[in-house]
C-alpha cells in the first residue's frame, strides 16, 4: 500500500515536471515570436499608439498614487527613525535613494502587473475563449504579431517616462512631508538628494522598466493566450498571469538592484 | 480540393481521431456529420492548419500543408473562409469594421475597393442599416450571417462551416441553409459543413461523411445514407432522430 502510494506521488511529480517544461517552452517560443515581430511595428503602429495610452496614459493616476503614497510614508518613518540619531537631515538621501532605485520602480511594476497585466489577461482571455484569435490565424492574420507585440512595444517606451513620474511623485511628495511634517529645511532636503545621487543609482531604477515591461507583457498575454474552459477559464488566467508577473517583478527587482550594484 | 489522408489525433490520452481519410472536392457541398463531442470541429481546424495531425497528411489543392511553418500557412488559409460556431466576431468593433477587418489587415487593397466589398457582403447578408452596429446588438441570425460575409469577402474557394445553424430558430436556421446553397449556386464555391443536425445535411449537402468513434464510418453522395449499414447510421435513421 505505502509503496503504490510513492509510485503515484512520483507519477503525479513527473506529469507536473513534464507539463511545467512543456509550459516553459511554449512561453519561450511565444516571448521569441513576439521579440521577431516587432519589425512589423510600422503596420501596427496605431495598435501600439492604442496600447501606449491604456498603459502609460491610463495607468498615470495609479502610478501617482502610489509613489505618492510611498514617497510621504518613507518621509514619516524614516524621518522619525533619523530623528532618533539626530541625523534628520540625512532624510533626503535616504528617501531619494529608496524610491529611485527600489520602491518607485517597485510599486509602479506590482501597479502595472495589476492593472495592464490583468487587462491583457482578461482581454486575450476573453478572445481565446470566443475563438477570435483562432479567427486570425484562420484569416492570415498573426496574432502574436497583431495583440501581443504592439502590448510589448508601447510597454518597453511608456513604462520609461512612467517610472520617472514615479520618482519624480515620490521625491516631490517626500519632500513635502519633510518640510511640513518634520520642519525640514527643503534646501536641506534638496541638498541631501541631488550632489549624492550617482549615476549608478538612476541606472538601477530605469533598467527594470524595460524589464518589468517585458515580465508583465508577456507572461500576462501568453497567460491570455492560454485561456481554456470558459468564463471561468478566463478568470483561472487573469489570476495566474497577475501572480506569476507581480512574483517575477519582485525577484527581477532584487537581482537588478543586485547585479548593476556590484558592477557598477 | 482539400484532403485528409490517414489522420490521426491524440489530445493527451484521448484519440481524437483515428486514421481518418476524407476528400472535399471544389464546388461541392460537403457535410461531416457525427455527435457532440466527436471531433468534428477539429476536422475544420485540421483543414485550416490550426492544429497538427500526430500522423498523417493534409492537402490543400495538392500542397501538403502537415509541418508546413505558421508563417507559410497564410496564404493557404486565405483560400478559404471559415465560420466559427460562435461566429468569432470582434467584439469592439462595427458589423462594417468586422467585415472589412481582414482586407485591411491582410490585402493591399484600395481603401475603395475594401469598402465596396464590404457594401456587396451588407447586402449579401441582408443587414442594410445595421453597418454601425456592434455585434453583441445584433440576433444570432444576424451574427452569423455576419460571420459568413466576413468569410466570403476574400472570395475563397472553400468554406469551412462549423455548426452553421446550431442555437438558431427555425426561421434564422433555414435562412443560413438557403444562403449556403445560393454560395454553390451563385459564386460557384465549394463547402464543409460540420455538423450534428441530420436535417442540415439532407437540406444543402451533396455527399456526406459520418464520423463516429474517431472513424470515418461513412463517406458518399447524401441519396446513399439511406442505403448505409452501419448500425449507428441505422439506429439513427430509422429512429427519425433530427438531432445527434
Amino acid at each position: 500500500m505505502p509503496l503504490t502510494f510513492i509510485r503515484k506521488q512520483d507519477k503525479a511529480i513527473v506529469l507536473w515536471l513534464k507539463d511545467f517544461i512543456l509550459t516553459m517552452q511554449e512561453f519561450f517560443l511565444f516571448s521569441v515570436r513576439a521579440f521577431i515581430a516587432i519589425p512589423k511595428i510600422k503596420r501596427y503602429w496605431r495598435d501600439v499608439l492604442d496600447q501606449a495610452t491604456i498603459c502609460g496614459t491610463d495607468s498615470i493616476p495609479i502610478v501617482l498614487v502610489s509613489a505618492i503614497s510611498i514617497g510621504s510614508l518613507l518621509a514619516i518613518e524614516v524621518g522619525n527613525l533619523l530623528e532618533d540619531f539626530g541625523a534628520k537631515t540625512m532624510l533626503g538621501r535616504s528617501t531619494s535613494l529608496s524610491v529611485i532605485r527600489e520602491l518607485g520602480p517597485l510599486l509602479m511594476g506590482l501597479m502595472l502587473s495589476a492593472r495592464y497585466g490583468s487587462r491583457n489577461g482578461a482581454e486575450l482571455g476573453a478572445m481565446q475563449i470566443s475563438e477570435q484569435i483562432d479567427a486570425l490565424r484562420a484569416f492570415g492574420t498573426d496574432p502574436v504579431a497583431k495583440l501581443v507585440m504592439p502590448r510589448l512595444v508601447a510597454s518597453l517606451i511608456m513604462f520609461l517616462p512612467l517610472t520617472a513620474l514615479s520618482d519624480f511623485a515620490g521625491l516631490h511628495s517626500a519632500a513635502y512631508l519633510a518640510e511640513h511634517y518634520h520642519r525640514l529645511d527643503p534646501g536641506i532636503f534638496w541638498n541631501a538628494v541631488y550632489p549624492r545621487l550617482a549615476p549608478k543609482d538612476f541606472v538601477v531604477g530605469f533598467l527594470k522598466a524595460p524589464v518589468f515591461a517585458i515580465i508583465i507583457t508577456l507572461v500576462s498575454s501568453f497567460n491570455g493566450f492560454s485561456a481554456r474552459g470558459g468564463t471561468a477559464g478566463v478568470g483561472r488566467s487573469t489570476i495566474k498571469g497577475i501572480v506569476v508577473s507581480s512574483g517575477l517583478v519582485l525577484i527581477a527587482n532584487f537581482y537588478v538592484s543586485k547585479i548593476v550594484l556590484e558592477n557598477m | 480540393m482539400i484532403e485528409l489522408r490517414n489522420v490521426s489525433l491524440k489530445y493527451g490520452e484521448k484519440e481524437i481521431l483515428k486514421n481518418v481519410s476524407l476528400t472535399v472536392r471544389d464546388n461541392t457541398i460537403k457535410a461531416i456529420l457525427g455527435p457532440s463531442g466527436v471531433g468534428k470541429s477539429t476536422i475544420l481546424k485540421l483543414m485550416l492548419g490550426l492544429i497538427k495531425p500526430n500522423s498523417g497528411q493534409v492537402i490543400i489543392d495538392g500542397t501538403d500543408i502537415t509541418n508546413m511553418k505558421e508563417s507559410s500557412l497564410y496564404s493557404i488559409r486565405r483560400k478559404m473562409g471559415m465560420v466559427f460556431q460562435g461566429n468569432a466576431l470582434f467584439d469592439s468593433l462595427t458589423i462594417n469594421q468586422n467585415l472589412g477587418f481582414f482586407l485591411r489587415e491582410n490585402m493591399n487593397l484600395p481603401e475603395a475597393e475594401v469598402n465596396k466589398r464590404v457594401a456587396e457582403q451588407i447586402q449579401f447578408a441582408g443587414l442594410e442599416g445595421y453597418e454601425d452596429q456592434l455585434p453583441e446588438s445584433l440576433s444570432g441570425g444576424m451574427r452569423r450571417r455576419v460571420a459568413i460575409g466576413r468569410a466570403l469577402i476574400f472570395k475563397p474557394h472553400m468554406i469551412l462551416f462549423d455548426e452553421p445553424t446550431a442555437g438558431l430558430d427555425p426561421v434564422s436556421s433555414k435562412k443560413i441553409l438557403s444562403l449556403i446553397s445560393s454560395l454553390r449556386h451563385n459564386n460557384n464555391l465549394g463547402a464543409v459543413i460540420v455538423t450534428h443536425i441530420i436535417d442540415d445535411v439532407f437540406n444543402v449537402a451533396d455527399c456526406v461523411a459520418v464520423l463516429y468513434q474517431g472513424e470515418i464510418i461513412f463517406d458518399d453522395v447524401t441519396e446513399k445514407l439511406h442505403q448505409a449499414q452501419h448500425p449507428f447510421i441505422r439506429s439513427i435513421l430509422s429512429d427519425n432522430i433530427l438531432e445527434l
